[in-house]
């Protein structure tokens, strides 16, 4: 087995409903529809504890 | 005659300070490399090591001295040089560099490992950031793996590939129009899956697109140069090359994005190390000379689908160029088989698909993505972006003016893996990955071992008190009366089926060294 085999190759077929695009809720699992809920609250959560403040603070100087 | 492709990554860390309005990003990042140096006994009184500038010359040209910069050698006294360097006993470097924490890989044969050693870096700086929290508990440090802070600035991921002396000096100095054939616009273009997404520069207010593919791409204004502060060159040319001139060279990169998916990075390394080989080896025989290859770099990154002008008068979309590229590599075998590049299979499968997927991308006006039937945003970071930040949009109702997007942008890249967006998605499993924990984990640690960077390792795991001085291209022992040196000009040697029976043999450097003058190195 070469080395490139061991690894999982992307393969050109359609993609399995559990991998389907998240974006059309209706054709999702409950749990990917629960994880797509937990990532939503998530981002939401570091939004509003980062606010628009966070723009300021973030402010780096130039990289060499 | 093409050569092996080692590469290496630099990465600057975007730092942010919580709680002491006092403490600089100097002193934050010199903190944090001292204290993951203290952890691996690397401070200890009895080591003593410094970092050697004596073969960085950062203002010399590799076209020639018109070129160069009178500015002189930049003069750093011991004391700072152990304040702000750390080797590592995993062939890695870990510095202060201006005021960023900065992680550069060490040497890799293979994409895939210079993909995990990246990796492995951010797990150094997040025990870094650990170790901080002990000396500083009332301050918060958090670390961003991006290129921009949103306001003007912008910080860098370099990539170093090694190049035969001849093909360099004959691409980059001799007949630059050999890499404005080819070169170029494959970096123009490779944006379409290197690119790491960003919603507009706020200094850049309602002017330019409100998401771009490239967070780099606006800051890049020339094709060659020695600048990496302004006026930055894709390819920066300093006549710094870390090994013997006259068989290796350097091709430095600069103009590339920070990855946080495993996809897109491996793609990224993989794809230019064919290309780079295919240049050497002067496989292809095309010419996709961009008519201003500056300006597409910046139309690519508004538009991945838009038609740039070539120099012959065609128009061609990055998806067109790439597809060239990735035809020639698909029938491509190096002059000399054993130069191969590693998982070149994998390589072409990726590129092959990710184009492909790319084809069939469709986005809206507003940046909507309405089909992604190959599932690029599981592997690709500028579409990953965009999918959250569409899904934000959408359940807050905002536009893309919302200031919360950018706050989003950045937080995407924080490397905590608890309050990280880019982490947070792949633990959910949204995320396509290559590297199992396991690999990533044996870089914290360990050099590859087919490289250089394994000898330099063990010197630091094994000798380290020993150690005065050591860079890429060399290990210097103090042994009292006198300085050995031992260099390292060849990147391709110094690795662990060199050298290991002769490091289990040495109880000491005088000793290694010893054994390497007697001659019983395996060839």
């Amino acid at each position: 087995m070469t080395e490139a085999q061991k690894f999982k190759q992307p393969i050109k077929k359609k993609p399995k409903k559990e991998d389907a695009e998240p974006t059309t809720p209706g054709g999702l699992s409950s749990e990917k529809k629960k994880k797509l809920e937990v990532l939503d609250e998530f981002i939401e959560g570091v939004l509003q504890e980062a606010g628009e403040e966070f723009l300021d603070e973030f402010k780096q100087v130039e990289g060499q | 005659m093409s050569i092996p492709k080692i590469v290496g990554i630099e990465q600057e860390y975007a730092i942010k300070i919580k709680g002491d309005e006092t403490l600089s990003f100097f002193d934050a990042s010199c903190t944090l490399v001292n204290a993951y140096a203290r952890r691996l006994g690397l401070r200890n009184p009895e080591v003593n090591m410094l970092w050697d500038y004596g073969h960085e010359t950062p203002y010399q040209d590799i076209r020639g001295e018109l070129f160069g910069k009178n500015t002189g050698q930049q003069i750093i006294g011991e004391k700072e040089n152990r304040l702000i360097n750390a080797g590592l006993p995993n062939g890695a470097r870990l510095y202060t560099d201006h005021a960023h924490p900065e992680y550069s890989t060490p040497e890799c044969l293979s994409a895939r490992d210079a993909l995990a050693c990246d990796k492995a870096g951010e797990i150094v700086l997040r025990e870094g950031l650990k170790l901080m929290r002990d000396i500083l508990p009332s301050t918060s440090v958090t670390l961003y793996k991006n290129n921009t802070d949103q306001q003007g600035h912008s910080y860098g991921c370099h990539e170093n590939y090694l190049m035969a002396a001849h093909a360099h000096e004959a691409c980059l100095v001799s007949h630059p129009q050999r890499a404005l054939k080819t070169l170029i616009p494959f970096l123009v273009t490779r944006q379409i899956f290197a690119g790491s997404g960003k919603v507009g520069d706020r200094e850049r207010e309602n002017s330019g697109p409100p998401y771009q593919i490239s967070q780099r791409a606006d800051f890049m204004q020339n094709l060659f140069g020695l600048e990496t502060m302004y006026a930055r060159p894709l390819i920066n040319t300093r006549q710094e090359h870390h090994a013997d001139p006259k068989r290796f060279r350097r091709l430095h990169l600069i103009l590339g994005d920070a990855n946080m998916c495993e996809f897109a990075g491996l793609l990224k390394l993989g794809s230019t190390q064919l290309v780079l080989q295919m240049l050497e080896d002067d496989f292809m025989d095309c010419d996709l000379t961009l008519k201003d290859p500056i300006e597409a770099n910046k139309q690519i990154s508004g538009d991945f689908g838009c038609a740039v002008e070539l120099a012959d008068g065609r128009n061609l979309t990055a998806v067109q160029i790439q597809r060239e590229f990735l035809a020639y590599a698909q029938k491509f075998r190096p002059t000399d088989p054993s130069s191969r590049v590693p998982d070149d299979d994998l390589i072409l499968s990726c590129w092959s698909y990710v184009l492909d997927g790319l084809t069939q991308l469709k986005l809206s006006d507003d940046m909507v993505i309405e089909d992604d039937p190959l599932l690029l945003s599981r592997r690709l970071d500028w579409v990953l972006k965009l999918w959250i930040m569409n899904r934000y949009r959408e359940g807050q109702n905002c536009t893309w003016g919302h200031p919360l997007l950018t706050v989003l942008d950045l937080q995407y890249h924080n490397i905590d893996r608890k309050e990280g967006i880019f982490y947070r998605t792949q633990d959910q499993g949204f995320t396509e990955q290559f590297l199992t924990d396991d690999e990533i984990a044996h870089f914290v640690h360990a050099a590859p071992d087919n490289t250089r960077a394994w000898f330099r390792g063990k010197c630091l795991e094994k000798f380290a008190e020993e150690i005065y001085l050591m860079n890429w291209e060399v290990v210097g022992f103090d042994q009292g009366d006198v300085h050995r040196m031992v260099p390292l000009l060849n990147p391709l040697k110094g690795t662990r089926g060199q050298y290991q029976e002769i490091f289990d043999q040495s109880r000491n450097a005088r000793e290694l060294i010893m054994l390497l003058e007697s001659g019983s190195v395996k060839q």
